[in-house]
């Protein structure tokens, strides 16, 4: 599914990530941790394509194509998914709109024809219950004076009309009551499946209790430090990222 | 001087040649010469006039324009083509004059009268030019020396005309670089309501001159909803007046839709004479290439208790320019204002160029009035947000532009004048979704 080799990005000229090395294979969930400043943000935007994000060595294979030469659009059409850790607010342009505009940006790249209004509008009522949407939402602008569990929640709902291959969820846990948080992981949970993927970004374990990923990375100055499975993530919790600088590859500031 | 002495000739030149519909009548024939009186001292407004300090009528003045126009080749159904509405009164004029045969003014509901002007002067002796100041720089005084026709419109006392009435205003190709001068009255009497909508547009390509004025008189608690849309080909010339006197409780709502020509101008001027009236400006322009827009509006609070309402957005891209000039007039008396105005930009293209400029005078001391306006360009966040979610960057962008003017549609309550004009309006956004 997403092969990263070596990976190495700047930002206005400052190197962030320093050498990544991740294999992800269809079906898994791969949690990346890290503290502050550790480059869990920059990873998210290289893989969606924000532009101001350089990519100075190393590669990025999405089934077997290098993501690197896709705009982020192609990115999105052929099946990757950045669910934002700010979700930018569109006065003007409503939810629903905006989720049909997207599935048939997708369709149309497949080769389908554009989403039935009626066909769309069932799929639509359908996933909004997976995250507990009210479907007055739909009418709304996006994101236009939502909370912040409600501007999550429009991620996954996003995620959800999408279906994407490879879902890449930044930060999604932040800013989250222990309520919302939960609606926001069982929308999560009930998208795993066989032939998608998702790479969770998230500085807190608590998003892991709900949504249990397979394999668990340490990020730390630019490099993942350390790999295991949910346990690691446990160890984080009791000792902090302190611990992680001891481990051989890690570079103490 | 010498400038301005250039600039008059043509016109002064025509208004001694050509014989005018209604000429003879000695009310008439006597305005008329007041205004070329006016115009001949006056001229066309050169740069230095504060008002049209950003538009320039140079090229205008050097143009040559016909006033003679051929018989029109138009059929039924190219108006049907270019008309907002599917359903409405229609009168038509082409290439400046009334056409009969194109119009749809029959079996109108009681109360309702529209009429060509050319055939209503004796109606309207009585308000015309009542609502314009002849005197001020700009060209009601070449419009009021040179009118020709256009239409009347009244509604008798207390009579709620259900049917939207569209006066469409069409240049042909048949003339493609004729000057119409055009004076447009309405008069809605106590407790009257309407809805009209303007639509100047062109039929294949014209490089003519568009001179309009429109007059409005809204009696005690009178309510007009008043649509203005302009989409005449990008080689014409447009200058239009539209001005109101509101009485006591009347209500007027405008909306001024600029999309076309090559240079756009429109001078919007209500006047609050009696308490508790309102009006609504709200105007939306799109422009790009050469164009050029410039919209004075001027709302005058002139007695105490009345309110303003005024929301302009423009969106403007390559070398094109537009000009808002918003002035809001609280006179001594007109305690209790209440006014609000707003002006927004979005620049598309690094040559586009806005000149914006609200403008408050305030001389009564209990009144609220607020204004502000912003230049901004595509936000960069929401851009790469839509791309993220897989549209490509050019329906991204036109997406963004179209939900930055939506709102001023979106105060349109009239459903099928919101579908008409957006149709128009997303047909001329830029790069098309």
């Amino acid at each position: 599914m997403l092969e990263i080799k070596n990976l190495h990005a700047s930002v206005e000229g400052k190197e962030i990530l320093r050498g990544i090395n991740l294999t992800v294979n269809p079906g898994e969930v791969h949690a990346i941790m890290g503290p502050n400043g550790a480059g869990k943000s920059t990873l998210s935007n290289v893989l969606a394509g924000r532009d101001g994000y350089e990519v100075t060595q190393g590669e990025i294979i999405y089934k077997g194509e290098n993501l690197m030469e896709l705009e982020p659009e192609e990115r999105a059409q052929r099946g990757v998914f950045l669910a934002f850790q700010y979700p930018v607010e569109i006065p003007g342009v409503s939810n629903i709109y905006l989720l049909k505009a997207a599935l048939n940006a997708v369709r149309k790249h497949q080769g389908l024809d554009e989403v039935d209004a009626i066909d769309f509008l069932n799929l639509v009522r359908e996933k909004m219950q997976l995250v507990k949407m009210d479907e007055q939402f739909l009418h709304r602008n996006v994101n236009e004076g939502f909370s912040g569990g409600e501007k999550k929640r429009n991620e996954i709902l996003q995620m959800a009309v999408l279906e994407p291959a490879l879902a890449i969820l930044d930060e999604t846990d932040s800013g989250l009551d222990i309520d919302a948080l939960r609606t926001v992981a069982e929308g999560v949970n009930a998208l795993r499946a066989e032939d998608r993927s998702i790479v969770m970004i998230t500085h807190y374990q608590r998003l892991l209790d709900h949504i249990v990923p397979d394999f668990v990375h340490v990020l730390s100055e630019g490099k993942i430090v350390k790999s295991g499975d949910k346990e690691l993530a446990k160890e984080l919790e009791k000792s902090g990222y302190s611990w992680v600088h001891d481990a051989p590859e890690g570079q103490t500031a | 001087m010498k400038q301005l002495t250039e600039i008059t000739t043509p016109f002064s030149e025509v208004a001694k040649s050509v014989s005018l519909p209604g000429a003879g009548l000695d009310w008439l024939d006597t305005l008329r010469q007041q205004a070329q009186g006016l115009f001949e001292r006056q001229g066309l407004p050169a740069k230095k006039v504060e008002d049209w300090k950003y538009t320039s009528l140079w090229q205008l003045s050097r143009e040559g324009f016909t006033h003679d126009a051929k018989a029109t080749t138009l059929q039924a159904s190219e108006v049907a083509d270019v008309a907002v509405l599917e359903d409405a009164y229609r009168i038509v004029i082409v290439d400046g004059g009334f056409n009969a045969e194109l119009s749809n003014v029959e079996g109108l509901e009681s109360g309702l009268t529209i009429k060509p002007m050319s055939a209503a002067w004796e109606q309207a002796e009585k308000l015309l030019g009542q609502q314009i100041d002849l005197d001020k720089p700009g060209l009601n005084a070449l419009n009021t020396m040179l009118m020709q026709d256009g239409a009347y419109i009244h509604v008798s006392a207390d009579s709620s005309i259900a049917k939207t009435i569209e006066l469409l205003v069409i240049s042909t190709a048949d003339n493609d670089r004729l000057a119409s001068h055009l004076r447009h009255l309405v008069h809605l009497e106590a407790g009257a309501k309407a809805t009209l909508v303007e639509n100047y547009v062109s039929v294949g390509e014209t490089q003519g001159f568009t001179n309009v004025v429109t007059e409005v008189n809204l009696a005690d608690n009178a309510s007009l909803n008043h649509f203005k849309l302009q989409h005449e080909s990008l080689g014409h010339y447009h200058i239009a007046t539209l001005a109101s006197r509101q009485a006591e409780g009347s209500q007027w709502h405008t909306n001024n839709i600029s999309l076309g020509s090559k240079l756009a101008r429109n001078d919007i001027h209500s006047q609050l004479l009696g308490e508790q009236s309102h009006v609504t400006l709200d105007g939306l322009y799109l422009v790009t290439g050469d164009q050029h827009v410039d919209n004075h509006t001027r709302i005058d609070h002139a007695v105490p208790n009345t309110t303003s309402d005024e929301v302009y957005k423009g969106v403007l891209d390559g070398k094109s320019h537009a000009v808002f000039n918003g002035k809001v007039f609280v006179h001594q008396d007109a305690q209790k204002t209440d006014s609000s105005q707003s002006n927004k930009n979005l620049l598309l293209s690094r040559s586009s160029e806005i000149d914006t400029k609200p403008e408050l005078e305030i001389y009564a001391d209990d009144v609220k009035c607020a204004h502000g306006s912003t230049v901004g360009q595509i936000d960069q966040q929401q851009l790469f947000f839509l791309r993220a979610r897989g549209l490509d960057e050019t329906a991204a962008r036109s997406l963004l532009t179209y939900a930055f003017a939506v709102d001023v549609l979106q105060r349109i309550k009239s459903e099928p004048i919101r579908q008409g004009l957006s149709n128009v309006i997303e047909k001329r956004l830029p790069k098309g979704a």
